[in-house]
């Protein structure tokens, strides 16, 4: 057992890190926070940057286009990345690319990948229903074969980012008579596909997801991944590479270093009352509590291994921490802590203690429910039966 | 970077737990705490078994290991339940074979189980507050608050004003008043009037010696959480109620998945401090945040044990006790989670170093 990094993996972090510092400025943060990580001219040309440098692929294998790097560099990527703030092409980038590596065709990884490190495509993701949420395998969005093509026919929710994507990663029924888990397939679809209707849901977060319609959608067969009906295999391989991207532990340090700095530079007399440096401390705690599950997730991965319930206490602890944090930030600042960035200068930190509280919520059932987090983690990692 | 065991130390926490296992019964280990006693049986069987000397290099006649590797072996004694000073020993030894003083004779006699040394820092009733012992003309006078051990140890290393000094416990000058507390281990109350004081290192090592007691009483925690865990788990697959295992009870699996949870984040911790200490890179509020990180998931870990076992895990036949008891203690032990989470309060005004 050995903690300390290697050289390589410090010197990367450090490379990284004085790049991120050099490229993010006012205007890029603001076409971000506009955008809700969707894109612009901004953001393209930093992936493109990025990309330059070999860092959105660089953990791919070198046949696709990679470095066949250690996973752990990504980690340190995705740290980084959620520590300051910045677009990294999100769950595009986290959950369909490995996706698109481990089971796309060498027509659809030639047709896709490149598009997605250039940062020109943007996928959304249509798993959920409106009668198929915790349940996903019970979907009935019904993809039927049709000569060369599927005809898609269903309806779609929380199909975020729909709106400013160009593909939908949808899992479909292709076989209705098979057991549920069994007749699920994986198509890409072009979100310009006729019949394809998007519709808008707009949320106390600030941005919106999507509600996605398909009537009569015809895609060509070959835009199915990994072969008809095994897409229920890709969807949980997909989530768990979402949720090391939610149990990212950059976005939840950064939270806390915002609010001790503000009181540091505003509200000084807040960091002299024992009881506000304890809760504090309290946070400090739990983020480096954190911090071990999801690097040890991270670090199991690495090494070829396939994380199940550690992913899942990862999962729980980092998005259970962030509703905490958020909560425990407004409670320290009072009255202020409600500010949001409309306010202008009069609210700490651009009003992120308040965004944050909106935002939490999200991350506890996205991604597959906490609730059905803790069952996986006494299922794979106690090895308890389910009833 | 490499966050699991190596081949050699799955080797040496097997051959550990196999030898406790088989040679510590837990009839053995309910008699000791109704007296008061260590086991003096297992020591000499921990010596035999050359244990002790993972603490020292091998120039003074030890095998080198790491604090890790010290670590596997306090964490599965706390997992067996046993009464022996192994953290107690390997702070102290550890401390001495870094202080810089010839102390070879002591280590020798250490790892020879003739010298079973244990440390005596704190003086009020918890963990706060510098030492106020002095030694004048060489020796040593004034008191010494919960020193585990203290009653039957050789040897106490004593935090004086100015450092760490060794007195001979065994003198009449060095009195003892036993404890009674809640983990059943042996504890007491020491007055030293005028007994002989061998000075063996300056402040820093009295700081070495806190950070590193925290950090295995974080590991010894996490040995008989693992323990309370196990044995959860194992309960709620046989006991059944309403005709099925209790453990496919959706409300008992997310009870379980809370211990898992906190038990795996602790255990980096602990281990990230050990290896931070070995290092020389580890701060005293590293290692207060993973003692108040153990300190926390202590009664956490071991009440939802008990909820999930029911009356069956309050009959004193049944081994839960143990670590429920010896749990709690541990965690009020080199500083309470409130005492250590006022340490880590102290830094918060510095950003910290995340990654």
């Amino acid at each position: 057992m050995e903690f300390e990094w290697d050289a390589e993996y410090a010197d990367f972090r450090r490379e990284l890190r004085a790049f991120i510092q050099d490229r993010r400025t006012p205007e890029l943060l603001a076409e971000y926070a506009a955008t809700y990580g969707s894109g612009g001219p901004l953001i393209g040309a930093f992936h493109r940057e990025l990309d330059e440098r070999g860092w959105m692929r660089m953990c791919w294998p070198v046949e696709n286009g990679g470095e066949g790097r250690n996973l752990l560099y990504q980690y340190i990527f995705v740290e980084e990345m959620e520590y300051y703030g910045m677009p990294y092409g999100n769950l595009t980038y986290t959950s369909i690319a490995p996706s698109i590596v481990a089971f796309g065709s060498d027509a659809q990884k030639a047709e896709w990948l490149p598009g997605i490190y250039r940062g020109e495509y943007c996928f959304a993701i249509g798993y959920s229903e409106p009668n198929a949420g915790t349940d996903l395998a019970s979907l009935r969005t019904r993809a039927e074969l049709d000569g060369d093509e599927y005809v898609i026919n269903g309806q779609k929710i929380w199909t975020s980012l729909a709106d400013v994507s160009t593909h939908i990663w949808l899992a479909v029924r292709t076989d209705p008579d098979a057991r549920k888990h069994a007749g699920v397939s994986i198509i890409v679809v072009p979100t310009d596909t006729p019949g394809v209707t998007i519709r808008p849901l707009y949320t106390m977060y600030g941005g919106h997801t999507c509600e996605t319609f398909y009537d009569d959608v015809r895609v060509p067969a070959a835009n199915v991944v990994g072969g008809v009906n095994q897409g229920w295999g890709i969807v949980m391989h997909a989530l768990n590479h979402e949720r090391v991207g939610l149990a990212a532990v950059g976005a939840l340090a950064r939270l806390y270093d915002q609010l001790v700095a503000h009181l540091r530079d505003r509200r000084p007399e807040k960091l002299e009352d024992p009881v506000a440096r304890r809760r504090l401390a309290e946070l400090e705690l739990d983020i480096r509590e954190h911090r071990a599950l999801a690097l040890r997730n991270a670090w199991i991965i690495s090494r070829g291994g396939t994380p199940i319930a550690e992913a899942s206490m990862a999962k729980i602890s980092g998005t259970e921490l962030r509703t905490r944090i958020a909560n425990v930030s407004m409670d320290l600042l009072g009255r202020e802590g409600g500010l949001s960035v409309d306010s202008g200068a009069a609210a700490p930190y651009e009003g992120r203690a308040e965004f944050n509280f909106r935002l939490s919520p999200i991350f506890r059932f996205g991604g597959g429910t906490n609730e059905v987090q803790r069952d996986i983690v006494a299922a794979a990692g106690l090895g308890l039966a389910r009833g | 970077m490499d966050l699991e065991l190596t081949e050699t130390q799955l080797l040496l926490q097997e051959a550990v737990r196999s030898y406790l296992e088989r040679e510590v019964p837990y009839d053995r280990i309910r008699e000791q705490e109704k007296a008061g006693t260590s086991d003096a049986v297992l020591w000499k069987g921990i010596v035999d078994q050359g244990w002790l000397g993972l603490l020292f290099s091998e120039e003074n006649g030890g095998a080198g290991g790491s604090l890790v590797d010290v670590g596997l072996v306090v964490e599965e004694i706390a997992r067996r339940a046993a009464i022996v000073p192994i953290l107690e020993v390997a702070a102290v030894g550890h401390v001495l074979e870094r202080c810089g003083e010839d102390v070879s004779d002591l280590l020798a006699a250490i790892q020879a189980g003739e010298a079973v040394p244990v440390p005596a820092v704190w003086e009020g009733a918890g963990s706060e507050g510098a030492p106020s012992v002095a030694v004048r003309d060489g020796v040593l006078r004034g008191e010494k608050h919960f020193v585990d051990y203290g009653q039957s140890a050789t040897h106490h290393v004593v935090a004086a004003l100015d450092g760490l000094y060794v007195v001979d416990a065994r003198t009449p000058e060095v009195t003892t008043t036993p404890l009674r507390s809640i983990g059943r281990t042996p504890l007491c109350h020491v007055r030293y009037e005028g007994v002989p004081a061998r000075r063996v290192a300056g402040l820093e090592a009295s700081a070495l010696l806190v950070r590193l007691g925290r950090s295995l009483s974080a590991v010894q925690i996490v040995g008989g959480l693992q323990q309370a865990l196990d044995m959860t788990v194992e309960y709620v697959k046989v006991r059944k109620q309403f005709g099925v295992a209790i453990g496919s009870f959706q409300a008992v699996r997310h009870h379980a998945a809370n211990m898992a949870i906190r038990v795996a984040s602790t255990r980096l911790l602990a281990y990230e401090t050990l290896d931070a200490i070995d290092r020389g890179v580890a701060s005293d509020a590293q290692a207060a945040l993973a003692k108040a990180s153990a300190s926390r998931a202590a009664p956490e870990v071991t009440m939802l044990a008990h909820q999930l076992h029911g009356g069956n895990g309050v009959i004193e036949e049944n081994d839960l006790y143990f670590y429920t008891l010896r749990a709690k203690e541990q965690s009020l032990a080199w500083g309470s989670f409130d005492e250590c989470m006022a340490v880590v309060a102290g830094q918060v005004h510095v950003e910290p170093d995340w990654f």
